[in-house]
């Protein structure tokens, strides 16, 4: 039996091969990249806002990392009973810095500077056993989880 | 422009008042302003108030509004800022521009607020257009985690230890059990504070500053004024609002762009630096610094992006008791966010209490000694940023 899997919010990131990429836009002119979507550029010393969509990732480098050592308010999902995750911001190669929760078995052992893919994996459970979805970071560095 | 003057500061204590209203603790901060000031409430000619997501205001943030029909609805302008927790530094900067530009003599600034309980939701926007929904929703990282984000990198960047940020802790509650105002008095030992609870490793509960209630205000007028009323007047030197640059690097939504120098609050950094090019004052001259500490982490940060220290010095000046009240590079003699607690919108008006007491010499056992100028400093969602500076 396979589990049903929903995104957290649609449209937001895809999955193949077990890495996953973020659904984004470019400016061709500027090169500025988003994350989710933009309809206008909004880099000030871009002279013509020319978006296209793009995609983003895999690979990237932990820019910095923390745990989330108490249940967060609303709208953020969890399981109970509540158990820390790590979260971080990575420096993707195609040039955007993103936020994603840690897909590690140990929130504590990340290590900033460790190179990351993003993977898609659940953040929280809905009473019938659906996961609920979204980007991850997985530590792809030699000796990581 | 016109010099404007600090007439008059008044505050209400700032803790839980579960049986006072947001304008109930806005009428002791303004009637103690007032009276602070020698002038009656109908010698004010208009009302900038900080505007309240959480508290009075009709439920609009019209938190000015609920303050005029209390003092007496003598009819005078009223101007509700919103700016986040900059909202307090906003509505200083409208009462200054008013009288700055001649279109009043004499302005109350005002900003009150009472919290809910526990960790507050960033925007409370339930939408999939909203980049903090996405972040809340997708992820689930609050304010706390933002910080503990941005600590842990300068701890990778500079070795800043877990001793360091529990020191920040310490010096804050050192110097603000001095204040009748502030909520949180005790003192700390370096072990009371790394045996408090983890929030978002690597802060624990007592490096993040809870949420309290409180107001505080402030009058203000011209120079002219000034010299009529009172023989020691503070000076506002600089007053400045900014909001954030595309290019700061801080991850403050989903995503951004990947810097090409270090990430910063450009907001802050802005305002800051207006105000200081206004006063006339470098960085390194200023003798006291009220900065918005939601978390120790500020304490180390702010201070190099705004010049004040070189990158990487802000542990040592700590460790040798430079940013204690009697040290070179004073920071908030008050005992600060940490000590008081965020009554979000009020912050910025108690930071002016705060200046105007310790230029005034009037500040006591946490009084910087010979204080001749000092600067302001708040930063709110939206990437509002505020800073102001006072001289005797």
């Amino acid at each position: 039996m396979t589990t049903e899997r929903v995104p957290a919010v649609a449209d937001l990131f895809s999955e193949a091969g077990g890495v996953a990429h973020l659904h984004g836009s470019r400016c061709a002119t500027c090169a500025t990249p988003y994350f989710p979507r933009s309809g206008l550029c909004h880099n000030p010393d871009c002279s013509e806002s020319a978006m296209e969509d793009a995609e983003f990732g895999p690979a990237g480098t932990l820019w910095s990392t923390s745990v989330q050592n108490y249940p967060p308010p609303p709208p953020a999902r969890y399981d109970e009973p509540y158990e820390p995750y790590a979260v971080g911001v990575v420096d993707l190669d195609d040039g955007l810095r993103v936020v994603g929760r840690m897909a590690v078995a140990d929130p504590t052992a990340v290590r900033i500077g460790t190179r990351v893919q993003i993977v898609v994996g659940p953040i929280a459970h809905e009473e019938d056993g659906t996961e609920l979805v979204s980007w991850m970071f997985r530590p792809t560095d030699e000796g990581a989880d | 422009m016109r010099d404007v003057a600090v007439l008059g500061v008044g505050m209400h204590a700032w803790g839980k008042f579960p049986d006072k209203s947001v304008t109930e603790l806005c009428r002791d901060a303004v009637s103690a302003a007032l009276a602070d000031a020698g002038v009656a409430w109908r010698d004010v000619e208009a009302v900038a108030a900080a505007s309240s997501r959480f508290s009075g205001g009709k439920g609009w943030g019209l938190n000015g509004n609920d303050v005029v029909e209390d003092m007496g609805s003598t009819g005078i302008p009223v101007y509700n800022m919103s700016a986040g927790c900059a909202a307090g530094g906003n509505a200083f900067n409208v009462g200054y521009a008013l009288v700055a530009g001649g279109m009043h003599d004499m302005v109350v600034v005002v900003g009150g607020e009472k919290m809910p309980k526990g960790f507050i939701q960033t925007s409370g926007v339930e939408e999939e257009t909203d980049p903090e929904f996405l972040r809340q929703r997708c992820v689930g990282m609050p304010g706390p985690a933002f910080w503990a984000l941005l600590c842990r990198q300068r701890m990778a960047e500079f070795g800043t230890t877990e001793e360091q940020l529990a020191k920040i802790a310490v010096k804050a509650h050192e110097v603000g059990t001095h204040n009748e105002y502030a909520r949180f008095r005790q003192l700390f030992t370096v072990e009371d504070v790394l045996g408090s609870a983890l929030v978002s490793d690597p802060l624990r509960l007592y490096e993040i500053c809870p949420v309290s209630d409180g107001a505080a205000a402030a009058v203000i007028c011209s120079a002219e004024k000034a010299r009529q009323l009172t023989t020691h007047p503070v000076w506002v030197a600089g007053s400045a609002v900014a909001t954030a640059r595309f290019d700061d690097g801080l991850p403050r939504g989903l995503a951004g762009t990947v810097p090409t120098g270090r990430a910063h609050h450009s907001e802050a950094a802005l305002a800051v630096g207006k105000a200081l090019d206004q006063a006339g004052v470098a960085p390194e001259d200023l003798d006291l610094v009220e900065l918005q500490d939601n978390t120790v982490y500020y304490e180390l940060a702010f201070p190099e992006d705004w010049g004040m220290c070189k990158p990487g010095e802000a542990e040592h000046l700590l460790e040798a008791g430079e940013t204690l009240p009697t040290g070179r590079m004073p920071i908030n003699p008050s005992g600060g966010f940490l000590c008081f607690g965020e009554a979000t919108t009020a912050m910025g008006v108690f930071q002016v209490c705060e200046l105007t007491w310790q230029l005034r010499g009037a500040a006591g056992p946490r009084q910087v000694p010979d204080a001749q100028v000092g600067l302001a400093q708040t930063l709110g969602l939206g990437g509002n940023g505020t800073a102001l500076v006072l001289k005797r």
